[in-house]
């Protein structure tokens, strides 16, 4: 009780998760996801092959300039969009929680304390691997839709991270 | 009577029964369809067969029901303080539970249970690895002690807690029912609340009905013309109006009937520092409520219901996101139709203090915006382009729209003016609903995490949305003064890393 204080607090004074600096995924990660975009693609267009070498109907100029073009827009617009949101997602590690920011049209942004996180997962995928790159998952009890996932992660850096988390979660319990 | 839970323990042998029909039914459930075409398409010769497979399958399932009788034991290891479970005949498992996660323990009876005079246990758990546990047959008395002894560990906690806390006076035990729902106020309930859910249901019963009866006349190879006439003689304006009319009363007998059944002889006992809540018709149904792990309190009205004075209250706990909605329903504890006064008296055990409404929050008038553009113009561009396109008489159908648009009108002005987040340092109030009004209460250290949101078109006019995350599900504020949601996020986030107490 000898450490008691009762000051009054001013909330203005208190730290701002809006000025903090976020720091940005790896920039190994975008190839990650350009490699992500291209078998999407491949996939995508093996699809539309079969639907057209099967289907008789569809054999016409029409229906190959529809498809053709589809395919182009959906191909830009799959890959600018995933570059620009990839650029934007950031994550922020403070004295007691942790940040989240990612989204292009809107700025979302999550913030789980640390005496709030009830278990942290990595993950490491097939292509995350070759550029040496892991996924950190961050689990509450809010479930999934506070559950947060980082991706692009330097490897030591994300076992660095979990680690610090784990320490973490054992201190407050 | 036993009663020491130390060594592992058999339930009631009359189990056994309960067992039986538990199988019996899932094998029932699984089989009933094949079933019924082999007894339909058979010719009689072979019922014999039938019968003697049938007999076959009774015989193996009274025999599992046996082994699982056999197998399943479950006793209390006070040392390690868990409890623990063996179950299975080829798939043997044993389940241990920490006491301290121990979340809710229910006792229920089911109409065989009724029958064979047998209640079941059930104790619900919270974390991330979700573990159903449920002992299907156990005396009353035996079920009673094992659930205190169960809960004992929390109580123990709360000792800790209260000891720590010298203010908190020690609720007094009593016996008696502090509240206990009479038939009047039952009815009350029945007539002026959930006629949304009523009316799904109805209209879902309606559509089956409406396959079936299309299926029979497939079947019977009738004239579908002749039935179609049928229904198009009976559509008159008048008989329309006596449709809804007879509609509206079905709803609210409906409406009756089912909160009769639920919330039959409702009760809640305070026991020590918790709550007991029983009721039900046909089945009771006995929850242990601890206060320490509600995440949500909420309590709504509508105008009728203010009329009558009388509130609806919900407590939601913590539940597992992996769980399916059945079970977070019943994670969810609902209080039909207490008067004020009653909810003062519950707010206080569960929260401390009734809270009081802090520095208001409004939303801004894009929230409006939104709504309109999906209420009135997206609808109304629809029917527009409709009437163009395929409908000949639009006169006809314009009182109708006239209809629609005052409805939505007042939902979207009324939904606006009830949308307000109110924030002081021990509680978060919102409240939120155009027709039940609803406030939901929130302590500051139950939140899990907070999302923000910005869409970038909302940037110049400071405007964003807010996400709660708790144990009990999200709750969100849209459309606010971003500059203000930021510094209550700060100020919550300073209240979650330095509070000390339990969020469960």
């Amino acid at each position: 009780m000898e450490n008691f204080t009762n000051e009054t607090l001013n909330i203005n004074s208190l730290p701002k998760f809006e000025e903090v600096n976020f720091s940005p995924l790896h920039k190994n990660y975008i190839k990650v996801v350009y490699i992500n975009i291209a078998i999407t693609l491949l996939i995508l267009a093996i699809g539309i092959g079969v639907l057209l070498y099967f289907n008789k109907d569809l054999q016409n100029k029409n229906s190959y300039l529809i498809f053709g073009i589809s395919y182009l827009v959906i191909a830009i617009i799959g890959f600018f969009s995933s570059i620009a949101s990839v650029k934007r997602r950031g994550f922020a590690i403070r004295e007691k929680d942790i940040l989240y920011k990612r989204g292009l049209i809107s700025t979302t942004t999550t913030m789980i304390p640390f005496n709030r996180v009830q278990h942290v997962a990595m993950h490491e995928g097939v292509f995350s691997r070759i550029f040496n790159l892991a996924q950190i998952q961050i689990f509450t009890a809010g479930g999934s839709t506070s559950d947060v996932k980082i991706s692009g992660i330097e490897k030591e850096k994300a076992e660095n991270i979990k680690e610090l988390l784990m320490q973490k979660i054992q201190n407050h319990v | 009577m036993q009663i020491d839970f130390k060594s592992p323990q058999r339930q009631s042998i009359l189990g056994i029964v309960v067992m039986f029909a538990d199988t019996f039914q899932s094998v029932i459930r699984a089989m009933w369809a094949p079933l019924l075409i082999v007894l339909f398409k058979l010719e009689p010769e072979k019922y014999i067969i039938v019968g003697l497979s049938f007999v076959g399958i009774v015989i193996l399932v009274a025999v599992i029901a046996f082994l699982q009788y056999r197998n399943f034991t479950f006793f209390l290891d006070e040392d390690n303080q868990e409890f623990i479970l063996s179950k299975g005949i080829l798939n043997k498992s044993r389940i241990n539970i920490q006491l301290s996660k121990i979340q809710q323990v229910n006792i229920n009876q089911s109409i065989i249970q009724k029958i064979v005079g047998v209640y079941s246990l059930d104790i619900d758990t919270a974390g991330t690895d979700k573990k159903e546990i449920s002992i299907r047959a156990i005396d009353q008395d035996l079920a009673l002690i094992l659930k205190e002894r169960l809960l004992d560990y929390d109580n123990k906690e709360q000792d800790v807690l209260d000891e720590n806390h010298e203010a908190i006076p020690k609720e007094i035990i009593t016996a008696k029912p502090f509240i206990k729902i009479s038939y009047a106020t039952l009815f009350k309930v029945g007539i002026t609340s959930k006629y949304g859910r009523t009316i799904a249901i109805l209209i879902t019963f309606v559509i089956t009905l409406y396959q079936t009866f299309k299926d029979a006349v497939d079947t019977f190879e009738l004239d579908e013309s002749q039935v179609d006439s049928v229904f198009e003689q009976g559509l008159g304006l008048v008989s329309v109006l006596i449709l809804i009319f007879g509609l509206l009363i079905l709803v609210l007998l409906i409406n009756i009937v089912r909160t009769f059944i639920k919330h039959f002889d409702f009760e809640i006992l305070k026991q020590k520092n918790t709550l007991v809540v029983t009721s039900g018709l046909f089945a009771k149904k006995n929850t242990l409520l601890n206060p320490l792990k509600v995440q949500i309190t909420s309590f709504s009205q509508n105008f009728f219901q203010r009329k009558f004075k009388i509130l609806d209250m919900n407590m939601k706990q913590a539940s597992n996101n992996e769980v399916e909605e059945k079970q977070k329903k019943s994670n969810v504890i609902e209080i039909p139709g207490c008067d004020s006064d009653e909810r003062n008296e519950i707010l206080r055990i569960i929260l401390g203090k009734i809270p009081e409404k802090g520095q208001e929050l409004n939303p801004n008038f894009r929230y409006l915006i939104f709504r309109i553009l999906l209420g009135v113009i997206f609808p109304v561009a629809l029917f527009a382009f409709l009437s163009v396109t395929v409908i000949e008489d639009l006169q006809f159908y314009l009182p109708l729209i006239f209809v629609y648009l005052c409805l939505v009108g007042c939902v979207i002005y009324f939904g606006y003016k009830n949308y307000r987040l109110y924030s002081n340092s021990e509680f978060i109030i919102l409240k939120h609903g155009a027709w039940d009004v609803e406030n939901e209460i929130i302590q500051p250290h139950k939140i899990q995490g907070i999302t923000t949101k910005q869409y970038f078109w909302h940037k110049s006019s400071d405007v964003g949305h807010l996400t709660l995350h708790t144990a009990a599900g999200d709750v969100q504020f849209h459309f606010g003064n971003f500059t203000e949601i930021k510094q209550l996020v700060n100020y919550w986030l300073y209240q979650v890393e330095t509070s000390v107490e339990n969020w469960m």
